[in-house]
């Protein structure tokens, strides 16, 4: 249900570590920021947008993944037009959609296990001041990924529950159940937990 | 924190995904559709409190940001926050906190029904509509160059969704308190 949005592939960027795209991801976008020349930001676009392009995907998969925020981008280009003169707009539809097409570019090609290396490290310092625990956010993060399934499912028969009843499916009328069921499951998963002292406590 | 808000955490982050999964109904007179995802909110901030609620969200956000598709519309990645609406899906933790703190203020379970959801639904508005846009506009704005009293006025449109979503979320959070009370600050 929840297959993560990497892509298998062998491209070099697939081998740049994942430290290294953040940092990258970061420089370009205050690169991006700095700049309202078209003369630099048209290359930057061309260039993020073949960067994206060479992951291995699909035209289609590729598009589907960046249509959503494409469209906002492109409303509200076309209400600044009305705004702001022609080259400034062009530069910010340029400079937004190079961002996007970057970031896009580094989930297409880091997986979650080597995400959750690299949150862990950010978390030491946290740590040390005992705010929260590393072990404690894989944990939390493993309990979602392995519960939506399930809430789906109980979703799925709150909703036959109500067909059957001739009511209809509203909203309202599933978001409670769902909820009060799902949470009382919560002193079942913690006590389970405990009782295999996952968190020392 | 301990384990069972730790769970308790884990598990709204998780609803809120399934929320993301029902289809989003659109309703004649306001041209927005409207997805049960963005009710997460004002849901968490309400029943499971300030704190817990945030944390749900944060945790929320993580799961976008390492590349699992959990925004509605099977959406998520980092392009979703360099793109225009980042600004709201970062506003979701604070406007959960404010939520919560409003509702763990103003809503007790010895209240009368009526106070009760008057209690959440003001707490939803100003948590999940005015501290959401308070962060979401601006940004907006900053990102896209629209003007910010242009990208304001635009976002007026979703306002009317916004306090329906409101509506529901105070009456579930009232069924919830009734049900199965979690507000009461234990975290």
């Amino acid at each position: 249900m929840l297959t993560s949005l990497y892509v298998e592939g062998k491209s070099w960027f697939h081998r740049v570590p994942v430290r290294a795209k953040l940092i990258a991801l970061v420089i370009v976008s205050l690169l991006l920021f700095a700049t309202k020349s078209l003369t630099l930001l048209l290359p930057a676009f061309l260039l993020c947008g073949s960067l994206y392009l060479s992951l291995g995907m699909t035209l289609r998969e590729a598009i589907s993944r960046v249509g959503f925020i494409f469209f906002t981008i492109l409303v509200l280009a076309l209400v600044n037009l009305f705004l702001l003169p022609v080259p400034d707009v062009a530069a910010l539809i340029l400079r937004l959609t190079s961002l996007v097409l970057f970031a896009a570019a580094v989930t297409a090609t880091t997986t979650i296990g080597a995400f959750m290396d690299e949150i862990t490290i950010l978390m030491k310092p946290f740590e040390r001041l005992g705010l929260l625990r590393a072990a404690d956010v894989s944990l939390a993060l493993g309990l979602v990924l392995r519960f939506v399934p399930d809430i789906f499912a109980r979703y799925q028969a709150i909703r036959e529950a109500h067909r059957a009843r001739g009511l209809p499916v509203r909203p309202l009328t599933i978001v409670g159940p769902l909820i009060i069921l799902t949470l009382k499951d919560a002193d079942t998963i913690a006590a389970a937990i405990d009782a295999r002292g996952f968190r020392r406590q | 924190m301990n384990t069972r808000d730790l769970v308790l955490v884990a598990l709204f982050a998780a609803i809120v995904i399934v929320l993301g999964l029902i289809p989003p109904i659109t309703l004649g007179f306001i041209p927005v559709p409207i997805t049960a995802q963005s009710m997460g909110v004002m849901l968490a901030g309400c029943i499971i409190g300030a704190k817990r609620g945030a944390l749900a969200f944060l945790l929320f956000i993580l799961l976008v940001a390492i590349g699992l598709p959990v925004l509605s519309g099977g959406r998520g990645g980092l392009a979703v926050f360099a793109g225009p609406s980042g600004g709201f899906i970062l506003g979701w933790a604070v406007a959960a906190f404010v939520t919560g703190l409003i509702a763990e203020r103003f809503v007790h379970p010895a209240n009368s029904e009526g106070r009760q959801f008057a209690g959440f639904f003001l707490a939803s508005v100003i948590g999940g509509i005015v501290v959401l846009y308070a962060i979401g506009v601006p940004w907006l704005s900053a990102v896209t160059g629209t003007p910010l009293l242009a990208a304001a006025t635009g976002s007026l449109v979703f306002i009317p969704g916004d306090l329906l979503k409101a509506a529901i979320a105070a009456l579930a959070a009232r069924a919830v308190l009734a049900g199965y009370p979690l507000l009461p600050v234990r975290a």
